[in-house]
């Protein structure tokens, strides 16, 4: 099964995630934030990561560039989730193997997009 | 005779025409014209465009001490200068004891006796004369008359080229007074990149001085921003190869010698030479503070519509997981229900809390609300509001302690809005604050009240501490709240002439917002 790891600091959106992936074919871990993300990134090898763009202290680019440092996660999908349009974020497209997810989305949207990078 | 008298006429046609100014080489002038026509006296005047007054435009040096002087104007009328005019020929006076002219009169007090007016014309028009003064009695004649005449036609021409001359050097002048003292760079290079023109301003702008640029071929471009250098040599390409007509507003930074960004709009036109084009010419504008204006607007829009749309896109998101509980079955249906509630009513209240705080922020930045000023008790205030905030304060395991002194002074201010900002202090620090203190305290200044809203919670860091007053700046951009409070506190400071400031030894240290009101002043 795929692995993909979530890190979002919000625990509402946090149990989102979690009922709309309930009984879907992936293993998925959470992480509350940014250090927390990173740390269980290296842990294990995720096929995918979802990441919220406006978090505590970081914000999602930087994430995003510690991630993407890592040798093991240059080419891995990763998924932008974040109230604010596409367009504010239009600069993280030139970085490739990223998909945007505006919030809100419905369990369709979120497993199109996953489908998509996966 | 004859000929020596032609070789001087020749001379003299020469050095009248040796100078863009007559005024340069008039005294060579009249010293060689001296050598065929004897003068105590020479002056030359020029016709005011209304032709009612004439300027003595230059008179001999060695004859100075004169009421007719070089540089003023006179009126025409009564003086030998308007018959000149009127008659367009050479007029002679014998004797200027007999008063023919007003200006016979004052030149006869000078010593003067005999006068020669000689008209000048240009282009069919006569634009002023030529005087000459002798203190002997009927001393000219006919024969000064004609051989004057074949110098008068070029001194007219030079004269009118002193003239020109003069008007281009002034509106030479002019535009370079506005080239020195524009706010703007103007500039002209060539399609070498050679600076033809760099006005002064450069260096205020960029820290560069003009020279640099006009030492250094290309020097305008190496300034530029990496991430804009491309952007700008394509458009200038473009201009220099007609491809395009105008370059409008182009924006692009360039970095100061200092290091710091400084944002230029740049507008340009080709120079042409026939059908070809050399260079370009034109200005470029600072417009640093209005790219940070639009910067941070950018900025507070992108919060304002985050503030906005999470809520609402989470009670949507709890609405649509709802909805799939009860499609799929009745199992977990009563705790999905209860934890949709919960998150609906958390959103919704988090809404109302956002539009109450930018409803509220509106209002004061308007200045159209004004102040209920009477006489408050911060004693009073802060009693209110510490037990209508404790319970919120012991929900979260904290204790606050009404520290205030018993005799604190009352002040003029609205007591509306500053139990406003202490709730919003207080507000404040229970949310950054578990197990820990919150204390109210404060002190009377020489001239202001101090008051300390201190806990011992989250505290700030350097960056925070900067920016925790700016509105919609959240150091956690997921925690509730609406990012405004300290913004509004900030206002109500400032309305009533205090100031509000944090201080914070760093992460988990705890932080005091302090403020301070003025003491017995009323506030306007």
């Amino acid at each position: 099964m795929k692995e993909i790891l979530i890190i979002e600091d919000d625990q509402e959106m946090q149990e989102f995630y979690k009922d709309m992936l309930q009984g879907e074919q992936f293993v998925v871990t959470l992480a509350s934030n940014a250090d927390e993300g990173l740390k269980k990134a290296k842990e294990k090898n995720y096929d995918l990561v979802i990441l919220d763009i406006l978090m505590e202290g970081v914000t999602g680019d930087r994430i995003f560039a510690a991630l993407r440092k890592d040798s093991r996660y240059r080419n891995v999908p990763v998924i932008m989730a974040s109230a604010l349009d596409e367009k504010t974020y239009r600069c993280f497209q030139a970085l490739g193997n990223v998909s945007f997810l505006e919030k809100p989305f419905n369990k369709e949207n979120l497993l199109g997009v996953i489908a998509k990078r996966l | 005779m004859f000929t020596s008298k032609k070789v001087i006429i020749l001379n003299i046609n020469k050095i009248i025409f040796s100078s863009l100014d007559i005024r340069d080489v008039y005294q060579t002038m009249s010293n060689e014209l001296l050598k065929v026509i004897d003068f105590d006296r020479l002056s030359v005047t020029l016709i005011s465009e209304d032709n009612n007054l004439y300027e003595n435009f230059v008179l001999s040096k060695d004859y100075e001490d004169t009421a007719l002087k070089e540089g003023v104007l006179y009126p025409m009328e009564g003086s030998l200068m308007k018959r000149v005019v009127q008659f367009r020929e050479p007029v002679i006076v014998g004797d200027t004891s007999e008063g023919r002219f007003l200006t016979d009169a004052v030149l006869f007090k000078e010593g003067i006796r005999s006068r020669l007016g000689f008209p000048l014309e240009y282009k069919g028009k006569v634009i002023g004369s030529v005087n000459f003064g002798i203190k002997q009695k009927d001393y000219y004649s006919k024969k000064h008359i004609h051989f004057f005449s074949q110098i008068a036609p070029q001194l007219a021409l030079a004269i009118e080229n002193t003239r020109l001359f003069s008007k281009i050097k002034e509106a030479e002048k002019k535009y370079r007074d506005i080239i020195e003292s524009s706010p703007d760079i103007i500039f002209e290079c060539t399609n070498e990149g050679e600076f033809l023109l760099m006005s002064p301003a450069v260096e205020k702008i960029t820290g560069y001085p003009a020279d640099q640029f006009y030492r250094n071929r290309g020097y305008g471009l190496s300034l530029c921003h990496s991430d804009d250098q491309e952007r700008v040599q394509n458009e200038i390409l473009l201009l220099l190869h007609g491809l395009r007509g105008i370059l409008l507003d182009l924006e692009f930074r360039v970095i100061h010698k200092e290091g710091m960004i400084v944002w230029l709009s740049i507008e340009a036109l080709p120079i042409k030479e026939g059908n070809t084009i050399v260079g370009i010419e034109g200005f470029c504008r600072e417009i640093t503070e209005r790219k940070k204006l639009e910067e941070l607007k950018n900025h507070l829009i992108r919060d304002v519509t985050h503030e906005l749309k999470t809520p609402v896109a989470k009670i949507e998101m709890a609405v649509d997981m709802f909805e799939r509980s009860l499609k799929t079955g009745s199992a977990g249906v009563p705790e999905r229900g209860a934890q949709v509630q919960e998150i609906l009513r958390n959103n919704i209240g988090r809404l109302k809390n956002s539009m109450k705080n930018i409803l509220e922020i509106s209002r004061l930045e308007s200045g159209m609300e004004p102040l209920k000023v009477s006489n408050v008790s911060l004693n009073e205030v802060v009693k209110q509001v510490v037990s209508e905030m404790t319970g919120a304060a012991t929900g979260k395991g904290n204790v606050v302690v009404n520290g205030m002194p018993s005799d604190f002074p009352t002040i003029r201010a609205d007591r509306e809005k500053i139990y406003q900002l202490l709730v919003h202090l207080i507000d404040n620090a229970i949310k950054f604050t578990e197990q820990g203190k919150i204390c109210i305290s404060a002190m009377v200044l020489p001239d202001a009240l101090e008051v300390t809203i201190g806990d011992t919670g989250r505290g700030l860091e350097e960056e925070s501490k900067k920016r925790v007053f700016e509105k919609f700046y959240k150091e956690t951009p997921s925690a509730y709240g609406s990012g405004i409070g300290l913004a509004i506190c900030k206002n109500i400071v400032q309305i009533h002439k205090g100031r509000i400031w944090v201080e914070s030894k760093g992460k988990g240290m705890g932080s005091q917002f302090i403020f301070t009101l003025p003491l017995q002043r009323t506030v306007s």
